[in-house]
C-alpha cells in the first residue's frame, strides 16, 4: 500500500468528502489561498474557491456560531481552528448550542459539524498553543471525540466525522503531523467507537492516547528485549470509547497502564480506569496505573518543555513497576 | 553501602524457619557464595551463602541460633570495611524485608525548581509507588484477578505469601501453588518419546448399592441442583488422587508433573465430536458447587461456546459410557493427562454375596475401567488408585467425610 503522511491523509479523506458531498465548506484562519497553518486544506482553495474555503478574521466565537447555524440549516461545516487553545473562545455556543441543539429538538435539527485543531506539547509552543481539552468534550453528551494515531486513521476518521449527523471534535496531535504510514486509497471509513490492538501482548496492557501510541509501541519494543510481552491499545475515538477492546485485554493480561499525555485530574484515564474497575475487577491483578504529562501549562523553554510529555523511558519503567506490583 | 541478610525462603510454602548456626563469625569478612548460615526448615537443613561480598555484621539483637523465624527477618548486614551497621528503627517485626526490594520512584519531579503553584494538585508523571505501607496491613491482599483464579483453580489462598511489591497476592502467586512442580522422579529425564508407550487398562467391578441410594437421596431430598453419577464419581476420584497423588500428573515439555490441585475433565459428546471440558480444584468443591459447574459446562460444550481456557489445564478425567450399555472398556487418555477413569452402566447383576453360605444376591454393579500412562506409574499404583475409586463407589461415605 502507499505510504503518505498523517496531515496528507487526513487532507486527501476531505477532499475526497467535500468531491462527494457539495454542502461541505470549511471555516478557518489560512485556510484559503494560504492552505492552512498546518497544511489541512493545501490545493483545496483552487478545486472549490472561497465559496467553500473561507477564510476568516479572527474571531472564534463568531464564524463557529455562523458554522451551528449553518449545520442546523441542513450544511455540513469544517471550522478549522489550527490550535485547539482557541477553540475556548467559542466554548459557550459549542456547549449551550453545538452539543445541545438536537436533544432538544428531539432530533430534527441535525448537527453535521465538525471542529478540528491541533492539540497537543510540541517544543516551544508555549502555554496558549499546546492544550488538549478533549477531557471536556467526553464530559458533554453529544460530542463525538476523534483522536487519530495514525495516517490511515486520520483519513478514515475524518470521512467517517464528516459524514456524522452530530458534532464532531477532530483533534490532531502535533507529534503524528509527520507520521508516514499506508493509507487505503479511495474510500476508507474507520468506524466510531472502535480501538485498535496496535500491538499484541499477553503480560500487560498500554493504553495510548494519541501520540502517547507512538511512544508506548517504542516502550513495548524496548520491553519486548527483556522479555515483557506489552499489548499496546489505540482507543481512535475517545467518545464513544471502545471499553470492551480494553477489557478483553485486561482479562487477557490482568494489569493496565493508561499514558496520555494530557493532565490527569478527570482526565481521559480516569474515565477509562474508572470503566475498566467497574466491569472488569475481577480480571485486575494491580491496581490500574496512569502516566500523564506534568499538571502545569506548557513552558516555552525547550529545556523544560522536554519533561512535560511522558517520555518512552518513563513509559518503561512504569510498565516494569506495574508488572512487579 | 550495607546488605540485608535475611532468612530466604527455600520452597514456595515455607513461612518460617530455624536460624541453626553460624558459619561465620561478627566482624568476618566473607565473600560471595560463602556459606554465611545454616537454616533448618520443615524439610531439611540447608546452607545459605552470601550474595554480596563484605564484612559480617551480626548486630546484638539478631535471633539466636535455634530461635525460628519468619521467612524475609533481617538477621545480619554485609558492610564495607569501616562503614557503620545501619541503625534498625524497632523490634524484628518490623524488620521482615519485602520479596521484592523497592525500587526508586520512575524520575524524580523535574520541576521543582519552578514548582507547582501552592494548593495545586501534585503531578501524577512520579506517582509514588507504595501508597500503603506493609504494615498496618491488617488482612492478607490478593488481587482481584489472583482470588478468581484461586477460585477457579481450587487453590486456598489464605497460606500463600503473596510476591506483588506490597506483598499483595497476585496471579501468579496462585498459579505457582497449584501447579507444585515435583517432577515425578526421573521424569525430567525422559524424552518424549515416553508419550508413545501403549497405556494400560485396569478394570474392575464394583457394587453400586450405596451409590445409588446417595443419589436416590439427593433426588428426593431438597438439593439445589441434583449432583449426577459423574459429578458423585469426580468427587470420589478427586479423593482418590490425593490418596494416591503420583497419577495426579501432566505431561508437559517432556516429563511428569504432579499437580497438587486436581482438575477432572468430563468427556462431552457433542454433534462437533469428543470435547472434554475441565472442572479445577474438584477436591475443594462441594457436590452442588460440582454439579453446577458441570451442567454449565456441558450446556456451553454442545453450544460450542467454552472458552479455551475451560478445555485445559487437566490432570486426570472421566467418561462415563453407561448410557450406552457399556461395561468395562478401555477408556482413551486425554493428553497431556496421563490417566483416565471410564465409566459402565449400573446394572443389576446377580453376585454371590457370601460364598461359604452359598448366597447369591442382585445387586446394582458398575464396571470401572481406569487407563494409565505406564511411563507415569506402575500397575501397582494404579490398581491401588483404582481400588480406592471402588471403595468409594462402595462405601461413598468413605470420601464424604474427607481427609
Amino acid at each position: 500500500m502507499r505510504e503518505m503522511t498523517f496531515v496528507d491523509a487526513a487532507r486527501e479523506g476531505l477532499a475526497e468528502e467535500m468531491a462527494r458531498d457539495p454542502s461541505i465548506f470549511v471555516v478557518g484562519e489560512g485556510i484559503g489561498v494560504r492552505g492552512g497553518n498546518f497544511n489541512t486544506t493545501v490545493g483545496l482553495f483552487d478545486l472549490y474557491g472561497p465559496e467553500r474555503l473561507r477564510d476568516t478574521p479572527i474571531s472564534e466565537r463568531g464564524f463557529t456560531a455562523m458554522c451551528i447555524g449553518a449545520a442546523a440549516g441542513g450544511a455540513r461545516p469544517v471550522v478549522d481552528f489550527m490550535f485547539i487553545d482557541f477553540l475556548t473562545d467559542a466554548f459557550g455556543d459549542m456547549f449551550n448550542q453545538m452539543s445541545k441543539l438536537q436533544w432538544m429538538s428531539g432530533g430534527r435539527i441535525k448537527m453535521p459539524i465538525v471542529v478540528r485543531g491541533c492539540v497537543g506539547v510540541a517544543p516551544s509552543n508555549a502555554a496558549h498553543h499546546s492544550g488538549n481539552y478533549y477531557p471536556f468534550f467526553m464530559h458533554v453528551p453529544g460530542f463525538r471525540v476523534v483522536m487519530p494515531s495514525t495516517p490511515a486513521d486520520a483519513k478514515g476518521l475524518l470521512k467517517t466525522s464528516i459524514r456524522s449527523d452530530d458534532p464532531v471534535l477532530f483533534l490532531e496531535h502535533k507529534s503524528v503531523l509527520t507520521l508516514k504510514g499506508p493509507v487505503p486509497e479511495g474510500e476508507h471509513l474507520v468506524p466510531f467507537g472502535k480501538a485498535s490492538v496496535a500491538r499484541e501482548g499477553r503480560d500487560v496492557t498500554v493504553v495510548g492516547i494519541a501520540f502517547m501510541v507512538r511512544r508506548a509501541l517504542e516502550a513495548a519494543e524496548e520491553l519486548s528485549r527483556e522479555g515483557i510481552s506489552v499489548e499496546v491499545i489505540d482507543p481512535r475515538t475517545l467518545a464513544p470509547l471502545d471499553i470492551d477492546t480494553v477489557l478483553a485485554s485486561v482479562r487477557k493480561t490482568g494489569r493496565l497502564l493508561i499514558v496520555d499525555e494530557d493532565f490527569a485530574p478527570c482526565g481521559a484515564a480516569s474515565e477509562i480506569a474508572m470503566q475498566v474497575m467497574e466491569r472488569g475487577f475481577d480480571d485486575l491483578d494491580a491496581p490500574v496505573k496512569r502516566v500523564n504529562g506534568l499538571f502545569c501549562p506548557a513552558p516555552y523553554s525547550p529545556s523544560l518543555g522536554e519533561h512535560i510529555v511522558p517520555t518512552t523511558t518513563a513509559i518503561s519503567q512504569a510498565l516494569r513497576d506495574l508488572l512487579a506490583e | 553501602m550495607a546488605f540485608e541478610v535475611v532468612l530466604p525462603r527455600l520452597g514456595w510454602n515455607m513461612e518460617e524457619g530455624t536460624l541453626t548456626g553460624w558459619r561465620k563469625k561478627d566482624g568476618e569478612t566473607v565473600r560471595a557464595g560463602e556459606v554465611l548460615f545454616e537454616v533448618e526448615s520443615d524439610k531439611a537443613v540447608q546452607e545459605v551463602e552470601a550474595l554480596e561480598n563484605g564484612v559480617l555484621r551480626i548486630p546484638a539483637d539478631s535471633p539466636a541460633p535455634g530461635t525460628t523465624i519468619p521467612v524475609g527477618t533481617v538477621i545480619a548486614y554485609l558492610v564495607q570495611p569501616g562503614e557503620q551497621v545501619p541503625p534498625r528503627k524497632s523490634g524484628l517485626a518490623a524488620h521482615v524485608a519485602p520479596t521484592l526490594a523497592p525500587s526508586a520512584p520512575v524520575s524524580a519531579a523535574p520541576m521543582a525548581a519552578a514548582g507547582p503553584p501552592e494548593g495545586s494538585a501534585p503531578d501524577v508523571q512520579t506517582v509514588p509507588r507504595h501508597a500503603q505501607e506493609r504494615s498496618g496491613r491488617k488482612h492478607r491482599a490478593i488481587s482481584p484477578r489472583a482470588r478468581r483464579v484461586a477460585a477457579e483453580l481450587g487453590v486456598e489462598w489464605s497460606r500463600l505469601r503473596g510476591s506483588g511489591s506490597s506483598g499483595r497476592i497476585v496471579e501468579r502467586d496462585v498459579r505457582q501453588a497449584a501447579a507444585a512442580e515435583i517432577a515425578v522422579e526421573g521424569g525430567s529425564r525422559m524424552s518424549s518419546g515416553v508419550r508413545a508407550s501403549a497405556p494400560a487398562t485396569l478394570t474392575t467391578e464394583a457394587d453400586a448399592s450405596e451409590l445409588v441410594r446417595l443419589r436416590n437421596h439427593f433426588t428426593s431430598s431438597r438439593t439445589p441442583v441434583v449432583p449426577s453419577y459423574t459429578d458423585i464419581m469426580m468427587k470420589a476420584a478427586a479423593f482418590a488422587l490425593q490418596e494416591h497423588p503420583g497419577l495426579n500428573a501432566r505431561f508437559e515439555q517432556g516429563s511428569f508433573v504432579r499437580w497438587a490441585t486436581v482438575n477432572i475433565g468430563i468427556a462431552v459428546d457433542t454433534e462437533r465430536g469428543l470435547v472434554v471440558p475441565v472442572v479445577h480444584g474438584v477436591q475443594s468443591k462441594t457436590l452442588v458447587e460440582i454439579a453446577r459447574e458441570t451442567a454449565d459446562l456441558i450446556g456451553r460444550a454442545h453450544s460450542g461456546l467454552l472458552r479455551p481456557e475451560e478445555l485445559d489445564g487437566g490432570t486426570f478425567s472421566i467418561t462415563d459410557l453407561g448410557m450406552y450399555e457399556v461395561d468395562a472398556f478401555t477408556p482413551i487418555i486425554n493428553r497431556p493427562e496421563c490417566a483416565v477413569l471410564g465409566l459402565g452402566r449400573i446394572v443389576a447383576r446377580q453376585v454371590v454375596v457370601d460364598a461359604e453360605a452359598g448366597n447369591v444376591a442382585i445387586r446394582p454393579m458398575v464396571a470401572l475401567s481406569l487407563t494409565f500412562d505406564p511411563g507415569l506409574a506402575d500397575a501397582a499404583p494404579a490398581a491401588r488408585l483404582l481400588q480406592t475409586i471402588k471403595q468409594c463407589v462402595e462405601t461413598p461415605y468413605l470420601w464424604l467425610a474427607g481427609r
